[in-house]
């Protein structure tokens, strides 16, 4: 084992494990932002630290600080207080680690050896994600009992019986995708969506598997508990449901565990249907070959998408009444000079891959670092879709929502499976 | 080396889990333990290079099968009092020990017996999907078509069974 044997492995391990937490953040902030902006308000932007809002992100930090520093309380009538202890860290821990097995980039070839880029290099792949799936709801299931509380109890059982059976369409809708993909393997489920139909269509899980795909979609928004599912912890009738007992960062690790469940199962979604890592209509190999012009172009056009997003700044970071000096318009110079800077650094990388010797190794990492930011956008995109749901789509019953999933989802998904079997052995 | 240390640390594990399943009193407490004995045997698997059966244990077992266990407990709320007396429960435990020592030493002995021989994953891809895949429905079709025919009929027959209790309540 060479050095950079070890360098690789602190990289993708680091990166899927902080990747998931860093956008915990971003998660919130969108949350919020997006329930702002689909209800006609502003969202957080009072927060701010010298006057710099950030758009909001503030407010997470100063969330963090409230949840970190207040009070751990366990209360007295809690019997079982290991299971209590323990209920959040199973959930956090297994959402952390599903996302392990999800390729962010395609295999990097550096120096004559490959490196699978994901955390753990298993090609289990979607097994391991519905093996930890499973894992997750044991977490609920033990907060809502340990909790002694009948609204814990209500929402556990809630939650466990509507991740148990929407788990059912959720693995069949992913039985009728490994007929097309032919592999468990995640990477390899990427590559397959590299390519082109009729020469000019991605091939993506979302073209060749549209009803799995708004089974599997429909199953996952099920599995993290989000809304229009999210019953387990429906204020109106049960408070909070399975964490109504949790207080400070107890509380806060359920929280980030639902978000980075919610990140998991978008990159999930992503690589399944929407063709993962991989850049539209440029596969790996295409990609390494034109790297030069593909810099080139993102060199030119870098600064243009910058002028039109610090116009945006401008425009949107302003009082809402005149004021004298306002203090906004000053903050939005600050953030457009601040991504000019970034634009500027980003345009001198460009420029190094452009007189690098092409096919070297330079421009195999610069594929990669393309590869992730475009899987990273894709997640980012799918994490709105949650959030567009959240806010427009009202909660369902809780008969409605043990209908959808045995009388609808589940013959669905058991019909799909037998249109894509016999289209699959009638075309092979 | 590396190998041997999770050997012992998965079977110790997977020990513990069983005694914590026989004498924690609290059902919801047996039953985490014996899901600390399923994740333990799904390591055992991979120091088998067993890939495919790891995670079918992870995913049926310690998954599926002890989730739906835990949510029946849950689901009857078990309180300390709802509990059965247990007054004999200490000659029990020794009566246990007394009739498992000569079994424990009569296994001890054969594992002496047995050759050494060191733990490597074998690769090739075995244990892989593709391959129990191939093996499963090539070289072991009809034991596997019986047996899934044995579960189709357990399935009806559990059908059945909560049918026609709904019909006698009416």
């Amino acid at each position: 084992m060479s050095l950079l044997d070890y360098l690789m492995i602190a990289i993708r391990v680091a990166f899927s494990a902080f990747i998931p937490l860093c956008f915990v953040a971003v998660c919130v902030w969108m949350e919020r932002r997006g329930a702002g902006f689909f209800q006609d308000r502003s969202g957080p932007n009072r927060a701010n630290i010298c006057g710099f809002r950030a758009a909001g992100i503030v407010q997470n930090l100063s969330d963090g600080l409230k949840l970190a520093f207040k009070e751990d309380m366990i209360s007295d009538h809690i019997k079982h207080k290991f299971f209590f202890v323990l209920a959040p860290i199973i959930v956090f821990f297994t959402a952390v680690v599903s996302f392990a097995v999800v390729p962010y980039a395609d295999t990097l070839v550096l120096g004559g050896k490959s490196y699978l880029m994901q955390g753990i290099p298993v090609d289990l792949g979607i097994l391991w994600f519905l093996a930890l799936a499973g894992f997750g709801v044991y977490g609920i299931i033990l907060a809502g009992w340990s909790s002694s509380n009948k609204y814990g109890i209500l929402g556990g059982l809630r939650s466990a019986a509507q991740v148990i059976s929407y788990e059912i369409p959720m693995g069949l809708a992913i039985v009728s995708l490994l007929v097309v993909y032919g592999t468990v393997n995640l990477n390899e489920i990427a590559q397959f969506q590299g390519k082109l139909l009729f020469g000019f269509i991605p091939l993506w899980g979302a073209i060749l598997q549209p009803l799995g795909m708004i089974i599997f979609i429909v199953a996952a928004f099920a599995e993290c508990n989000r809304t229009p599912f999210d019953l387990a912890e429906g204020e109106s009738e049960i408070v909070a449901g399975f964490h109504v007992e949790y207080s400070a960062m107890k509380f806060a690790v359920f929280f980030m565990g639902e978000y980075v469940a919610m990140f998991a199962s978008s990159a999930i979604i992503i690589t399944l249907f929407f063709g993962g890592y991989q850049v539209p209509f440029l596969s790996t190999d295409a990609l390494i070959s034109y790297a030069k012009p593909v810099a080139f172009l993102l060199m030119l056009s870098l600064p243009v998408i910058m002028y039109f997003f610090a116009g945006w700044i401008r425009r949107s970071n302003i009082s809402h009444y005149p004021r004298e000096n306002d203090p906004r318009v000053v903050e939005a110079n600050v953030y457009i000079k601040c991504f000019w800077g970034l634009i500027l650094l980003l345009e001198l990388i460009l420029l190094i891959i452009l007189f690098c010797k092409s096919g070297g190794s330079a421009t195999t990492i610069f594929v990669a670092l393309l590869q992730v930011c475009t899987f990273l956008l894709k997640v980012t995109m799918m994490i709105f879709v949650y959030i567009w749901v959240r806010w427009t789509i009202p909660r369902f019953r809780y008969d409605q929502l043990q209908k959808l999933g045995w009388q609808v989802l589940l013959p669905l998904a058991l019909l799909n499976i037998f249109i894509t079997s016999a289209v699959v052995v009638a075309l092979s | 080396m590396f190998a041997e240390g999770l050997f012992s640390a998965f079977s110790v594990l997977a020990v513990l889990g069983a005694l914590g399943l026989i004498l924690f009193r609290h059902p919801m407490q047996g039953a985490m333990s014996l899901v600390v004995t399923m994740i333990s045997l799904a390591g055992l698997y991979t120091l088998l290079s067993a890939k495919l059966i790891f995670v079918l244990q992870l995913i049926v077992y310690a998954g599926a099968i002890m989730s739906l266990i835990l949510f029946i407990i849950m689901f009857l709320n078990i309180q300390p009092e709802d509990l059965p007396e247990e007054t004999g429960r200490f000659y029990y435990f020794i009566g246990g020990i007394v009739i498992l020592i000569p079994i424990a030493s009569f296994l001890i002995k054969i594992m002496k017996s047995l050759p050494g021989t060191e733990a490597t994953i074998v690769g090739n891809g075995f244990g892989g999907v593709k391959e129990v895949g191939l093996v499963l429905f090539q070289d072991w079709l009809l034991p596997f078509e019986i047996v899934s025919i044995l579960l189709l009929v357990s399935l009806v027959g559990s059908v059945v069974l909560a049918g026609s209790k709904r019909r006698l309540s009416k």
